[in-house]
Formats: C-alpha cells, structure tokens, sequence
C-alpha cells in the first residue's frame, strides 16, 4: 500500500513537472518574456557597441586619408625643389659649369618621347617614378600663348608636359633656369631662360 | 519545493544565456579593439615608413658637398629596408617600420616602395635618431644618389681612413660632434662596442676595406665596388641589398645612356654640333643592361671613363 501511494506521489510530481515546463503554462510563458527581453537588451548592447566601433573606425580612416594626403604634399613640395637635380632633368655641365636648379631642356624633351617616359611611369601600384601624379615645366619667360612643346613647335612652345593625368589635386612649383643649345650666327651657343616645375598630386579619397 | 525548484531552473538559464551571451560579447569587443589596434600600429608604422622616404628628398644633390641630416622618432624604431630589382623599369626601394610600444615590437606595416630612391643602410637600423648622408653616384654622368642610413646607436670606427676619406668623414661630423655622433676616426675616441671599418689592415675589424683591389670585405663576403659613394654603400649594407641596388643603378644607367644619345641626335639635328658619343652610349647600355654582379664593375666602369673623356673633349656639344 505504502508502494503504491509513493508511486502515485511520483507521478503525480512527474505531471507536475511536465505541466511546468508546457508552453501553455504561465511559468513557461514568462520565461521566454524574460528571454525575449534578454535577447533585446543584448542585441541592443551589441549594436550599440557596433555602431560605436563604426563611428570610431570611419572617423580614423578618415583621418588616416588626410594623413595620405598631407604626405603626397610633403613628398610633392619636396620635390619640386629638387627634382631639377635628378639625372633625368639636371643640367651638369652642359651648358658650362655645374649649375644648381637648372634643368637641361634638350634632355628633357627626349624624355618626354613615348619610348622613354613610358618606363617611368607606371612602374609602381599606380605610381610613376617619382611618385607624383603630373609634372610640367612651364617656360615663364620669352612667354608663348600656352603652347604645348611637341618635336616640330620646339623651341617655340612654354609647355613641356612630361606626365599628364586627369586628376583632381594641388600643385607645388619652384623656379628654375631652363638650358638649351642653340645655334647663333654659325656657333653653337647655351641659352638659358626662367622657367617653373610644376608638380601635381593627387588627394586621397 | 517544487516552486522553488521552478524558480532555480528560470533562474539559472535566464544566467546561462547571459553568461554565454556576455562572453560571446565580450570575446568580440576584444577580439575588434586588439584588430583594430594592431591596424593602428601598421598604419603608424606605414606612414613613419612613407615619411622617412619622403624625407630623403632633399638628399637629391647637385654639386655641393656630401651633407648630413638626423631623423628622429618619437619611440623606438626598426627601419627595415628592402630591395626589388624586379618590379618595374627600374625595381623598387621598399622601406619597412616596427615600432617598440609597451615593451613589444609591431609586426611592422606595409612595405612603402619608392622607384627613385637607393638606401643602404644595416638590416634592420634600430634606435630613435638616424643619420642620413647621401653621395651622387655617376657612371659617368649622374645615374642617382645613394643615401646611406645609420642608427646612432650603431657606432663607426673608421680606422687608418686614408685622407680623402676621413676629411669627408670630418666634414660630416662637423667641428663639434654631437652627443649622437656616430662616425669616429680617431682610434681613441672610438667607444667600446664600435663597428670598426678599417682602411690598411688592423685589428679587430668588422668591416674591412682593401682600396687596392676595390672591395669591401664584410661578414666574410666581398662587395666591389668603385668610387667613394659604392664603398660607403658596400660599408653600410649587406651584400643582398647592395648587389640588388647595384642592378637597379645600371637599369637606370642604361636608361639615361638612351636618353643621353636621343639627345645627342637632337642636339646634333638642331644645332650641327655633334658629340660623336652615339656608338659608345649604346656600348655602355647594353654593358649596363648585362650587368652581372659588382665584381664585373671594372669593365663597365672603363667604358665610362671612355665615354666620360669623349664628353670633355667634345666640350660645346657636352651632354651632360
């Protein structure tokens, strides 16, 4: 008898237990409130945070873009005032003694010709080999009207373009003489006027 | 009984979730905030790799005399620098940064390549302050400048420096040596723990020099080399990187040799004046192009003292 009422007593617990955890049951309910409202809140949080790492990385990249930028203008300034030294545009004595900021202008329009500018640019990840955008020498004085130099208008041009993409940026520029031979009256002789590097970069975006 | 086991089973689980969620949560902001330091570290280290680069432009000399510049930085630093005689026209100087903060090195940014530019220095150069000089290489007109970089903290002996030599080094120092010096060439003021480079023999030497045969012998390896500005770069580098350099400079040697002798033509063209230089321009860049390694400088070098001595004579229609 004592058996039987513990059985009965077992399972009348076990209904109880069952009924507990039925999704009918008002317990059962407010259980999966509290865990619907849990998820909420830390769905919630985890945005929250997401939207704050966002923010933080955005504001950062932006900055690190205008870091680029300042950069390409350093690197830009820089080299204006020295590229007239580098091999490809110095004088050296050439045109007499070594000069300092001069520019050999026949060296310069055989480096403008395609066989040979084409192997300085382009030769990095969308860089050419001083790692400017453009550069242009501009004659300043005798003044033409914004001619561009080609082999048949030259000497008589101000323009040697020398690498020409359509960019948007800044510029930097310095002055600089600008040699050439000439002949004059049966000699050869080195006429050297002003002139300005102008070198471009692009802004990072 | 039963409706406080009721209450310990919502109880735990509402816990359980929690816990695992707050973990998960936790996990993530940890694993973004250490990701997004390291991204910051490598961005600092690429744009100190980029500054130093750009700084190096001023070194671009014209005819004055060999000059001397310190950069500092603001913890300390490894400058990593790289060479690539592959990419491009002319290959690629690649410099690297890692960066010491809170006692533990940066994995080191992107390599920042420069085409225009030749650095020789050791691999890495550690410390906060560095010293950069730079000499005009010619072959024999003006082919670039190498830069030679130094960490401060990386002291140079150069012992029985002939005169040449040590009056350039002097001239580097300057008449009073700063508390960074790190060029001596007097053996008694060498501190201990210096790098000796020695000229005529001696002892102790890390690095020697035999200006007879034109080498420089440098961790049990020999880098030719002729004329002062390839012996500083044998001196400071290693012999990977000057080898490498060296073929980048006669790629862009065999560049100007065409340019030069385009010019000769239009110069010719223009004006008459004929500097009778076309045949050994070519000569000197299919040398320059074949280059093999620095112990085959003397035949190229003597093709450019022929050209050069072609140049001087043929003074009103000089090329360069």
């Amino acid at each position: 008898m004592v058996m039987k009422t513990e059985r009965k007593i077992k399972s009348k617990k076990a209904q109880g237990m069952k009924s507990k955890i039925s999704p009918a049951s008002p317990f059962a309910k407010k259980a999966q409130m509290k865990i619907q409202q849990m998820s909420f809140m830390l769905l919630g949080v985890f945005l929250f945070f997401a939207l704050v790492g966002m923010i933080i990385i955005t504001v950062k990249f932006s900055g690190l873009k205008q870091d680029a930028t300042d950069l390409r203008d350093r690197n830009a300034m820089l080299l204006a005032t020295k590229l007239a030294n580098s091999p490809e545009f110095s004088c050296g004595e050439a045109y007499g003694n070594q000069k300092t900021d001069c520019i050999d202008e026949d060296k310069v329009m055989m480096l403008k010709e395609k066989e040979n500018i084409g192997k300085y640019e382009n030769v990095g990840k969308n860089t050419n080999f001083w790692g400017v955008s453009n550069i242009e020498i501009r004659r300043i004085y005798p003044k033409y009207e914004s001619i561009t130099c080609t082999s048949t208008n030259y000497p008589n041009c101000d323009r040697i373009i020398l690498i020409d993409k359509p960019i948007s940026g800044f510029d930097h520029s310095n002055f600089v003489a600008l040699c050439r031979k000439e002949k004059y009256k049966n000699e050869v002789v080195n006429k050297c006027e002003m002139a300005r590097v102008i070198v471009w970069y692009e802004e990072v975006k | 009984m039963i409706k406080n086991k009721k209450g310990a089973l919502e109880f735990s689980f509402t816990w359980i979730f929690a816990i695992i969620a707050g973990i998960f949560i936790l996990f993530l902001a940890i694993y973004g905030v250490t990701k997004f330091m390291n991204i910051e570290r490598n961005s600092q280290d690429a744009k100190t790799a980029m500054s130093i680069g750009v700084l190096t432009n001023p070194l671009e000399s014209s005819f004055e005399t060999t000059k001397r510049t310190m950069i500092s930085t603001p913890v300390e630093t490894r400058i990593y620098t790289g060479c690539k005689n592959l990419s491009g026209s002319f290959g690629e100087q690649t410099i690297k940064v890692s960066q010491k903060t809170y006692n533990e090195w940066s994995t080191g940014g992107v390599n920042v390549s420069f085409p225009n530019k030749y650095i020789f220095s050791e691999n890495p150069a550690e410390g906060k302050n560095f010293y950069l000089f730079s000499k005009p290489f010619e072959l024999p007109f003006k082919v670039g400048d190498l830069i030679y970089l130094t960490s401060t903290k990386d002291k140079y002996c150069f012992k029985n420096a002939p005169n040449d030599i040590k009056k350039e080094i002097e001239s580097l120092i300057g008449i009073n040596p700063s508390a960074n010096e790190n060029f001596f060439t007097k053996t008694a003021d060498c501190p201990e723990g210096s790098i000796n480079v020695c000229f005529i023999g001696g002892n102790d030497c890390d690095i020697k020099v035999n200006a007879n045969s034109k080498y420089v012998d440098k961790n049990g390896e020999k880098m030719y080399y002729e004329g002062d500005a390839l012996m500083y770069a044998a001196i400071f580098s290693n012999k990977n990187d000057y080898e490498c350099q060296l073929d980048r400079l006669m790629k862009r040697t065999g560049q100007l040799s065409d340019i030069y002798r385009d010019k000769s033509k239009f110069v010719f063209e223009k004006t008459g004046c004929d500097s009778g230089l076309d045949f050994r321009l070519v000569l000197l860049k299919n040398t320059a192009e074949n280059f093999g390694n620095s112990e085959n400088l003397n035949i190229i070098y003597s093709i450019a003292d022929d050209v050069d001595r072609e140049n001087d004579i043929s003074w009103e229609c000089k090329l360069w």
